[in-house]
C-alpha cells in the first residue's frame, strides 16, 4: 500500500480529471505492470489515463465497471484474457441493456459467452457510438473483429471485413453504407438468410444503383439467362468483381481469367495450353486475349447462338488484323483478307449480310480450333496438318491428307507459295490486256477502214 | 435470178441455230452468276446474288448451267467428230496456215497496205477464233469447275494445290472469255457496220447471196462457181455496197 502511495504520487495525474478514488487506482495501474494468466498468456495491467480521460465512461470511476475500490482490491487468477474479458465485460449489461439494439441481441442470443461488448467497443477506451461513425469506422467497429453470420443452413460465414483490403479497392472513398443499403447507422436490420448464395444475390442487387448501364447488359447475357432458369451458380457481380476488395477489371488480364476459371475449369485448362492461354501465363504476354475478350464480360451471350458464331472473324480481326500488335510476333495481318476472298469468307459474309447466320460455314475457329489453338508454324507441321484435316472432315466427310492443301492458308500467292496458281494469275493478267487491247486495235481498225472506204 | 442482196442462201441447220441459243442463254446465266461471285465485293454483285435468292442459289445456279454447258461441249464434240467421220461433214472449222495469212492480210487492208480484204472460206478467222475459244475455253471451264465443285473427290487423287490451281484458272479464264465475247463477239455480230443493228444470220440460219460473195467468197464459188462482175449490185443503190469490194476477180 506504502508502494503504491508513493507511485500515486509521482504520477503526474491531472487531479481534476479523476476522482480520489479513481487516482488511487492509477496509481498503480499507469504503471508498466503484468500478469501471467493460467495458459501461460501475459496480461497488461497498465491503464492509460489519457484513453480514460477521453472515454465516454471517464466519469463514471474505475469501480463503477470493476465493481472495487483500490482498499478492496481482489487477488484473482484468470485462464486466459479471453476469459478475463468476458467476465469483465458482464459489468457493461448492468447499465446497457442488449435489447436496446437489436443486432447486439442476436449476438447475444447465439452465444452470450462468447459475445464480449469490450472486444468492439473497447475498454477504457469506450466511446460513444455516434463518436467513432466517420466513414467507414463506424461499422468497422464491429466488422474488423472476427465476427460471423450464421445462415438458416446451419453455416457460419466470417463478417469480418479488413480496412486494408477496403483501402485498397478501387472503391475506396464510398462508404459501406453505399453499397449496404438497407443498414443505417442507427440499425442495423437483422435478417435471416437461408445460406450464404442467398446473401450474396440480395447484395448484388445494389451494384445497379451505380453500374446500372453494366446491369442492362447482363440483362442481354447467357448468365442472367440460366440465372432466372433458376441456376443459382449464375455468377453474380461479386463472384467476378469481388466484394471489399474490388479491383479494376481491366488491370490484370490472368487474374480476369481466373475468374471465369471458378466455374469453367475446364475450358480454363485447355486455354491454358493454347498459344493464347501459355503465353499469358507462361510468359506474361498480355496483347493476347482472355475468356472475355472473345466472349465479352456483360453481355456474353453465350458461345452457341448462330449469331454468335458468325461475328467470330470479326472478333479475331480485333486483334489479328492491327499491326501494331501483330508485328510483334511475326504474323500477318491479312489473315481476315485473305478469309474474306476465299470461299469459306465469301459464304460467310453474304450469310451475314443476309441474315443467315443460321446457315453454318467454316469460321476461324473451325479450322484453327477454339480455346485450343496452337501455333500453325509449329515445329511438327505434319501434327498440324493431320489436325486440320481431322477439322476439315467435320464438313468434308471423306476428306483426306491432301484436302487441306487445297487452301493456301492465308497467303497471298507468291513465287515462293502456290507458285503455279501465282503464275497463271499473273499470265492472265498479262494475257487479257494483251488480247482485249489487240481486239479492240481490230475494231478500230476496221472502223476505220469502213469509214475511209466510204 | 433475185437481187443478190435479196436473195438468202441457207447458212445454218435448225440444230445449230438451237444450239446458239443455247450456248448463249447457259453462257449468259454462267456469266451473271460467275462474275458476281467473281466480283463479291461490289454492291452490284451482292445485288444480283440477292436477287438470285442468296449465295447459295447463286452458285447452285451456276453449277447447273456449268453441268449444261458441260453437256452442250460434250454434244457438240460428238456430233461434230461423228458428222466428220461418218457423214462426210466438212472440217470447215479447222485451223489452217491460210487464217493467219488472213488475219495478216486483213490488218495489212485496213492499214491500207493492201487493196483487198482477205479471202475467206465458209468460216473466217474471226470466226474460228470465237469457235474454238468457246470449244477450248468450254472444256477448260468445265474441267476446273468440276474441280472446284468436288474438291474431296478430287483431292483423294490429286495433291491438294490442285484446287488452287483450278479456282486461278477457272476465275481468270472466266474474265478472258467474258471481255472477249462482250467485245469482240458483240462487236462483229452487233455493232460492226457491215451487220449492225444485228447479224441475223445464226438466228434465221440464212445468208443473203450478197453478203457471202463478200464474206465467204471461197466458200461461194464453190457452190456457185466464180464470182462475176455482174453478180455484184450497182455502186451506191444499197448500204452494204459500201463495202470494200475489191475482191472481184
Amino acid at each position: 500500500m506504502l508502494v503504491c502511495c508513493s507511485l500515486f504520487l509521482a504520477y503526474p495525474v491531472s487531479e481534476a480529471a479523476f476522482s480520489e478514488s479513481d487516482q488511487a487506482c492509477l496509481g498503480c495501474h499507469s504503471m508498466e505492470q503484468h500478469k501471467t494468466l493460467g495458459n501461460g498468456e501475459t496480461l497488461s495491467l497498465k491503464v492509460n489515463p489519457a484513453e480514460i480521460e477521453k472515454s465516454v465512461h471517464g466519469i463514471i470511476g474505475c469501480t463503477a465497471c470493476h465493481g472495487f475500490t483500490a482498499n478492496d482490491h481482489p487477488q484473482k487468477t484468470y485462464k486466459s484474457k479471453k476469459e478475463y474479458r468476458a467476465i469483465a465485460a458482464r459489468r457493461c449489461s448492468t447499465c446497457h441493456s442488449p435489447r436496446d439494439n437489436k443486432i447486439h441481441e442476436k449476438i447475444i442470443s447465439k452465444d452470450s459467452s462468447k459475445t464480449i461488448c469490450t472486444d468492439c467497443h473497447g475498454a477504457h477506451s469506450v466511446r460513444r457510438v455516434s463518436e467513432l461513425s466517420k466513414g467507414n469506422q463506424y461499422c468497422l467497429a464491429c466488422h474488423k473483429w472476427e465476427i460471423s453470420i450464421h445462415f438458416a443452413n446451419g453455416a457460419n460465414e466470417t463478417a469480418q471485413v479488413q480496412e486494408s483490403t477496403l483501402k485498397e479497392s478501387v472503391h475506396k472513398n464510398l462508404s459501406c453504407v453505399d453499397c449496404h443499403v438497407r443498414v443505417y447507422s442507427e440499425l442495423h436490420p437483422v435478417r435471416e438468410f437461408k445460406n450464404r448464395r442467398d446473401f450474396s444475390q440480395l447484395m448484388a442487387e445494389n451494384f445497379k444503383r451505380c453500374h446500372f448501364d453494366k446491369y442492362t447488359r447482363t440483362l442481354e447475357g447467357i448468365h442472367f439467362k440460366v440465372a432466372t432458369q433458376g441456376n443459382t451458380k449464375a455468377p453474380l457481380c461479386t463472384d467476378c468483381h469481388g466484394t471489399h476488395g474490388i479491383a479494376s477489371a481491366q488491370k490484370d488480364k490472368l487474374a480476369n481469367a481466373k475468374k471465369c476459371e471458378q466455374c469453367h475449369a475446364g475450358i480454363y485448362a485447355i486455354y491454358a495450353q493454347s498459344v493464347h492461354g501459355a503465353a499469358l501465363i507462361k510468359e506474361h504476354i498480355e496483347d493476347v486475349p482472355v475468356c472475355s475478350d472473345c466472349h465479352k464480360a456483360h453481355d456474353n451471350e453465350g458461345p452457341h447462338t448462330a449469331n454468335f458464331r458468325i461475328t467470330v472473324p470479326q472478333i479475331c480481326a480485333g486483334c489479328h488484323s492491327q499491326k501494331e500488335i501483330m508485328s510483334k510476333y511475326g504474323l500477318s495481318t491479312r489473315v481476315v483478307e485473305t478469309y474474306l476472298q476465299d470461299f469459306h469468307g465469301v459464304t460467310m459474309k453474304f450469310y451475314k449480310q443476309y441474315g443467315q447466320a443460321e446457315k453454318k460455314i467454316a469460321v476461324c475457329i473451325d479450322c484453327h480450333g477454339v480455346h485450343d489453338i496452337i501455333k500453325v508454324k509449329s515445329e511438327d507441321a505434319a501434327v498440324v496438318k493431320q489436325n486440320l484435316t481431322k477439322r476439315c472432315q467435320k464438313c468434308h466427310p471423306g476428306a483426306t491428307t491432301n484436302f487441306p492443301d487445297s487452301w493456301i492458308s492465308h497467303y497471298e500467292p507468291n513465287f515462293k507459295k502456290a507458285s503455279l496458281v501465282f503464275l497463271i494469275d499473273w499470265g492472265y493478267r498479262l494475257f487479257i490486256p494483251f488480247m482485249i487491247i489487240g481486239l479492240l486495235v481490230q475494231i478500230v481498225l476496221h472502223l476505220w477502214r469502213y469509214a475511209v472506204n466510204r | 435470178m433475185k437481187e443478190p442482196e435479196l436473195e438468202q442462201i441457207r447458212r445454218f441447220g435448225k440444230l445449230r441455230i438451237a444450239e446458239h441459243w443455247l450456248n448463249a442463254g447457259t453462257f449468259i446465266l454462267l456469266v451473271i452468276t460467275g462474275l458476281s461471285q467473281k466480283f463479291h465485293d461490289y454492291y452490284f454483285s451482292q445485288w444480283i446474288i440477292m436477287m438470285l435468292g442468296g449465295i447459295d442459289a447463286t452458285r447452285l445456279i451456276h453449277r447447273y448451267s456449268g453441268v449444261a454447258l458441260a453437256l452442250l461441249t460434250l454434244n457438240h464434240v460428238l456430233v461434230a467428230s461423228f458428222g466428220v467421220m461418218f457423214l462426210k461433214w466438212q472440217p470447215s472449222m479447222v485451223i489452217h496456215l491460210k487464217d493467219f495469212r488472213d488475219a495478216i492480210d486483213n490488218i495489212r487492208y485496213y492499214l491500207g497496205l493492201s487493196d483487198h480484204p482477205a479471202r475467206c472460206d465458209r468460216f473466217d478467222y474471226k470466226q474460228k477464233f470465237e469457235y474454238w475459244g468457246v470449244v477450248i475455253g468450254g472444256m477448260l471451264m468445265v474441267a476446273t469447275g468440276a474441280m472446284l465443285w468436288f474438291p474431296i473427290m478430287v483431292t483423294q487423287v490429286l495433291p491438294g494445290q490442285f484446287i488452287p490451281v483450278a479456282k486461278a484458272l477457272h476465275t481468270n479464264e472466266a474474265l478472258l472469255a467474258f471481255l472477249v465475247i462482250i467485245i469482240w463477239h458483240i462487236y462483229n455480230a452487233i455493232f460492226s457496220p457491215e451487220v449492225i443493228p444485228i447479224d441475223t444470220v445464226i438466228f434465221t440460219g440464212r445468208i443473203s447471196r450478197h453478203r457471202m460473195m463478200h464474206e465467204h467468197p471461197l466458200e461461194y464459188e464453190r457452190m456457185f462457181g466464180p464470182i462475176q462482175p455482174s453478180d455484184q449490185p450497182p455502186a451506191e443503190t444499197d448500204e452494204s455496197t459500201k463495202q470494200p469490194t475489191a475482191t472481184i476477180t
